[in-house]
């Protein structure tokens, strides 16, 4: 299986931020996108043991970016990464078919425990 | 303004920095904003929407966005540059973020950030909105929370 990870998030900071954590568990091959339509062009050329996704961005949203995933029959793990932490949009994401949640803001050791249980499916 | 809108904005400014930065932040008193002119250098702005509307902005001098910055991806950092901006964008976006999850009631929706730069740079609150100011002091420096937001007209 493919080692490679999609972080898709239009801050150039918490792409960097991600990508940091992930090359700490043992992901080094990560491939970024600024956005849902940068990020669903990557992913149909590619790949990936694991999708990391923002939810509010320019052109194409998370939330849209993990139905197209889910439209074409994929079942990689989708783990968006939001500020969104009402009920109803947790909701909202997992009946669009995400894998994990985590709120902004998060410490490093929280994004490290869920990108560990991603490491070891 | 309700002072129930206020203090998740204070709440969520705390645990922003306390969680990204490891910095603690010591609010000081709240005031109500009359000019314009933004309070330091570096200001994020971003819109909210729902049962209530207006914005807040995080405003940061100089060198705190710097230092901010430098502790939140681990390099270093000497100007306000693209890497500058875009961590305040973040920053703002996940103040607004955990506060806009804090006031779920209100089913807010918040937009995008954006940043401003610069020491003569105005930014006008939505008439109606007046803002207030809440003040923090922290190692990195001070920071200015201004937050003005309204109950939204029935439709």
């Amino acid at each position: 299986m493919s080692n490679k990870v999609l972080v898709v998030d239009d801050s150039g900071t918490m792409r960097k931020i991600i990508t940091r954590s992930l090359n700490a568990v043992g992901f080094n091959d990560v491939v970024e996108a600024a956005d849902g339509n940068e990020g669903l062009a990557a992913f149909q050329q590619d790949s990936f043991q694991l999708v990391m996704t923002d939810w509010n961005m320019p052109n194409k949203s998370g939330l849209e970016l993990t139905r197209d995933i889910r439209a074409t029959g994929s079942k990689v793990p989708i783990l968006m990464v939001t500020t969104e932490g009402e009920k109803t949009r947790v909701i909202e994401a997992i009946q669009a078919g995400i894998s994990g949640y985590l709120i902004k803001p998060f410490s490093a050791d929280a994004l490290r425990e869920k990108l560990t249980s991603f490491a070891s499916t | 303004m309700r002072a129930e809108f206020i203090n998740p904005f204070v709440s969520a400014t705390q645990s922003v920095f306390q969680t990204m930065l490891g910095t603690t932040l010591k609010r000081g008193p709240l005031g109500l904003k009359h000019s314009h002119s933004p309070t330091l250098e570096v200001s994020g702005l971003i819109g909210l929407c729902g049962k209530l509307q207006g914005m807040v902005i995080v405003s940061v001098g100089h060198d705190t966005a710097i230092r901010a910055t430098a502790t939140m991806l681990g390099l270093e950092v000497d100007e306000v540059k693209d890497e500058v901006v875009d961590a305040m964008g973040e920053l703002t976006n996940m103040i607004a973020g955990s506060a806009k999850t804090q006031l779920a009631d209100y089913q807010l929706s918040i937009g995008l950030p954006t940043v401003i730069c610069g020491k003569s740079h105005s930014i006008g609150f939505p008439s109606g909105s007046p803002p207030f100011v809440i003040p923090f002091d922290s190692d990195l420096g001070p920071i200015f929370v201004e937050v003005g937001i309204v109950e939204s007209p029935q439709p």
